[in-house]
């Protein structure tokens, strides 16, 4: 029995030594960060902003009531300093809550700071243990901590909202695929663009919309494309998610077709020198909306809609294409198929300059498009027949 | 003249033994004999049982005018047999004065038997059998005629069932031994006898399949029973405490039981059964961890929903057993493993809390297991009024005076529930006390400290042992064939063995391919095989 008790003394007193983790803290006792944003400010120094939520007005006491009087259930603070760490701490010495940031799943970097480059301030974020790689990562125009003060009117915070538009949005970056297209060679950053906009009939809420994305070389923002600019780019995510376009028939009549599957098939060439892309898109629609008299019973009218198709994914990856081209930034990753079939002539030639290689490329598109589904009915049911042709 | 001095100093012993005794235990009577002469012996019981008013020396004569005493204690036998038998016994005529011929022919009495020294016949006498002197014999007879009064047999209370067998054992020895024979019909089921106590002299009996229990196993269970040198056994828990491995260990290692069947499936399955003498609590050793998340119902219902049942026994044991820990572990340590919306929410209702978990939880669980306690002693009447009180002061109105936050509420009474989902109490009683230790290292080294105790927990039980067989067998060590009663109950015709780590002898329960040949004669094509047949026979 002595020796039992000996034996467990010993062990307990083991983990003591062992562990040293004595950071106890009590949920009451801490700043949940939700979201947070990071701003450049004069003379290099970084301002950074947290959104905490004031989990006193969140209600799970009984009663409640007064949803409506306007208190916010959260709460902005930011501090400028020379590092991002230092502003943390300026925040925390007017806190009377621990800053806490394992549960923020969004970071907003401001314009300037996008500019400037991002790496310096994104190491903090990775090196970090609190912080998530899988949290999502957005930029704004103008400053960040505007998108943390919004009040959108679904949402308990605006962080909320921004995490639900951007899962749903085409294109998710989370600070974990940012730092892989960052560290890779031969693929260019992009990142989502929201912003704060005021909600339609005017009220007193700002809601949050996705308004484009950023296109960045290396770490610096190069320029900010508009969503429909990019059609094309949704096509070469890893993630396909179906979106809809619209299809002028002519200047009256339209349909709305929605792609259901995606996928594009990239093979580079090199001919003397000189680089070639063949890209084969495979696309499954199906028509939303028709708002013709186009009889989609008929063969030769989907066979009429499927070339109208193939041409708009054309000028749409027509569009993305010449926007890298433009911008020397290859949010595709072009480089890396280039990379994946001439290892070789990649490690010697390009690798280092990539981008400058960029404008240089030639290309050309082969489309499929595959009508999947035309309707239930085929005809608009309110129209009477004769009426029809 | 060798012989008459010999006889004359055992004369004089007597005396002696008369003038100087006093009231004792019976052991130390041991090999006094009975004295020929009657009056000896009646001086010396009186003088034994002074100032026991219910203890009966009878005087009467024979017609030939011997004379015999019956003695008994009041209360403890059936009067009217008595009176019949001593009838029978007052008409006896010359020469009938030996008592082997008394016994042999002349006394009608199915349950008799013959005793030569005091501490046998007070032994029976004490447990209800009515002794006969008869002058000049150094034997005495001892008649079973028994008439205490007793509790009819009723459904247990401790163990109540849906399907399955509603008796239950009562406090008297021989109606628990008669329920048992009456599942076990079988001279393969031994009952050894044996008296624990001193002042008690309680009756125990050892059960076991003889061929199918391992003797040695047999030989450590009533080894052990004989070395208790106690001065008294009320209740099995006396033989049970004494008798079991590790003294310590808040797991138990013997099992008890109030239901006749489950004490015959136990015996089947070569364990071991004593019966103490007034309790309904039979003792069942050796027994292993598994047998406490057991229910004798597990076999009676259909096995797809005996194994859903015993799987969620498994779920609710951890449960009972970490919830409380973990959720101290993870609210003060570990928020970063919540949703952000749960932890959002716990963070809303602790706000005002002004304690920290660990303490919250124990005012929680340390007033639960209040309520609970106080539930068991109180008449029902009242212990209504206590669940009322209990829900209303420790349920809402701590939450809504912000002592207590209504996540910490709902841990507790998931706890709760889920401890009475194990079927037997005194191993939800040990999970109950190891909870607490579990709490204060999930509050001092969070889920690293809980995973540590838990450790220790699950190795203290591996090493324990239960009558030399291992506590967590079959699963540690593994023996493959057995596992199909362990978290699962297979259907019975694949449980075709017993189980092996008993070091059982006779390890088949059924025939080779018993199961076998009726799968293939039933179904349907059995009742067509069945038909085709009979109308060969027919032509």
């Amino acid at each position: 029995m002595k020796k039992t008790v000996t034996r467990m003394l010993v062990v307990l007193l083991c983990m003591f030594l062992v562990s040293g983790c004595w950071d106890r803290r009590e949920v009451n006792d801490m700043a949940i960060v939700i979201a947070l944003a990071m701003d450049k400010e004069p003379e290099g120094r970084y301002r950074i902003s947290i959104q905490v939520p004031l989990v006193s007005s969140l209600g799970a006491q009984s009663g409640g009531g007064g949803g409506t009087s306007g208190d916010k259930s959260y709460y902005v603070d930011s501090a400028v300093g020379r590092t991002i760490r230092e502003a943390n701490d300026l925040i925390q010495a007017r806190m009377s809550r621990e800053i806490y940031y394992s549960h923020h799943r969004m970071i907003v970097i401001g314009e300037e700071l996008a500019k400037d480059g991002m790496s310096d301030v994104l190491d903090i974020v990775a090196r970090f243990p609190e912080n998530r790689l899988t949290a999502y990562i957005v930029m704004t125009k103008g400053k960040g901590i505007e998108l943390l003060t919004a009040q959108p009117q679904f949402e308990r915070f605006s962080g909320e909202a921004m995490r639900e538009l951007v899962k749903m949005g085409g294109i998710t970056v989370s600070l974990k695929d940012l730092a892989q297209m960052l560290s890779t060679p031969g693929v260019n950053a992009i990142i989502p663009v929201l912003a704060a906009v005021d909600s339609h009939p005017k009220g007193k809420s700002k809601e949050i919309e996705a308004t484009g994305v950023g296109l960045f070389r290396n770490d610096k923002l190069v320029t900010i494309a508009k969503a429909k600019d990019l059609t094309g780019l949704r096509l070469f995510q890893r993630n396909f998610t179906p979106f809809s376009v619209v299809l002028p028939l002519n200047k009256k009549e339209r349909l709305t077709v929605n792609f259901s599957k995606g996928r594009a098939n990239i093979k580079p060439e090199i001919r003397k020198g000189h680089i070639h892309y063949k890209i084969d898109l495979y696309t499954s629609a199906v028509v939303l909306e028709n708002m013709s008299n186009l009889d989609l019973e008929k063969e030769k009218n989907i066979k009429m809609l499927q070339t109208k198709l193939v041409e708009q994914i054309n000028r749409g990856v027509n569009d993305t294409i010449k926007t890298i081209k433009q911008y020397r930034s290859d949010i595709i990753g072009l480089g890396i198929v280039l990379s994946r079939h001439y290892p070789h002539e990649w490690q010697e030639r390009y690798r280092s300059r990539w981008n400058e290689e960029l404008p240089k490329i030639t290309y050309e598109i082969h489309s499929k498009v595959n009508m999947a589904n035309f309707g239930q009915t085929t005809k608009n049911i309110t129209q009477s027949e004769d009426n029809h042709e | 003249m060798v012989g008459d001095e010999m006889k004359f100093k055992k004369k004089d012993k007597m005396k002696e033994l008369i003038e100087t005794m006093n009231s004792c235990s019976l052991i130390e009577l041991e090999g006094i004999p009975i004295s020929p002469q009657l009056d000896d012996n009646v001086d010396l019981l009186k003088k034994m049982f002074s100032d026991c008013s219910d203890f009966v020396i009878r005087e009467f004569r024979q017609k030939n005018s011997v004379r015999a005493i019956a003695v008994f204690v009041d209360g403890l036998i059936d009067t009217k047999e008595v009176n019949s038998a001593l009838k029978s016994l007052m008409v006896l005529e010359d020469g009938d004065e030996d008592i082997k011929v008394i016994e042999e022919a002349l006394l009608p009495v199915s349950q008799m038997g013959r005793v030569d020294d005091y501490k046998k016949l007070l032994q029976a006498v004490l447990s209800g059998d009515t002794g006969i002197l008869v002058e000049g014999n150094t034997e005495a007879l001892t008649l079973g005629i028994r008439g205490a009064e007793k509790r009819s047999v009723n459904e247990p209370e401790g163990e109540a069932v849906v399907r399955g067998p509603r008796e239950g054992f009562i406090e008297n020895i021989r109606t628990n031994t008669s329920m048992l024979r009456r599942k076990l019909r079988t001279p393969r089921l031994k009952m050894k006898s044996l008296v624990v106590g001193r002042e008690t002299n309680t009756n125990l009996v050892v059960a076991f399949l003889d061929g199918i229990a391992d003797p040695e196993i047999v030989q450590e269970v009533t080894g052990r029973i004989s070395k208790i040198n106690m001065d008294a056994v009320l209740e099995s828990g006396y033989i049970e405490e004494m008798i079991q491995d590790n003294t310590y260990s808040p797991f138990p290692q013997l099992m008890y039981s109030e239901r006749p069947d489950t004490v015959a499936a136990a015996l089947l399955e070569g364990r071991v059964a004593i019966f103490v003498d007034g309790t309904p609590m039979v003792l069942i050793a050796p027994v292993t961890f598994w047998m406490m998340m057991q229910a004798s119902e597990d076999y009676y219902e259909r096995f797809q929903m005996a194994t859903l049942v015993r799987l969620l026994r498994y779920i609710f044991l951890i449960i009972s057993l970490i919830t409380p820990a973990l959720y101290v572990a993870i609210t003060t340590y570990h928020q970063q493993m919540l949703p952000t919306t749960l932890l959002l929410s716990i963070a809303a209702a602790r706000e005002s809390i002004p304690f920290p978990a660990i303490v919250e939880a124990f005012i929680m669980e340390i007033s639960f297991e209040a309520l609970r306690e106080a539930g068991i002693r109180l008449p029902k009447t009242v212990g209504q009024a206590v669940s009322i009180l209990g829900a209303l002061v420790v349920g809402q109105a701590a939450v809504q005076a912000g002592i207590v936050s209504a996540p910490m509420v709902i841990v507790v009474s998931l706890t709760g529930i889920a401890s009475f989902t194990i079927p037997h109490f005194n191993a939800s009683i040990s999970l109950r006390m190891l909870r607490f230790p579990i709490m204060i290292a999930a509050s001092i080294l969070g889920i690293y400290g809980m995973l540590v105790a838990l450790l220790l927990i699950l190795g203290h039980m591996a090493n324990l042992r239960s009558f030399g067989v291992p506590y967590l067998s079959p699963l540690a060590p593994m023996s493959i064939g057995d596992l199909k009663d362990v978290l699962l109950r297979a259907p019975w015709s694949m449980m075709e063995k017993r189980p092996s780590f008993l070091g059982v002898q006779n390890a088949r329960r059924m025939n080779d391919g018993y199961a076998n040949s009726i799968q293939e004669r039933g179904g349907q094509s059995g009742v067509t095989g069945n038909r085709h047949q009979s109308e060969e026979g027919q032509s």
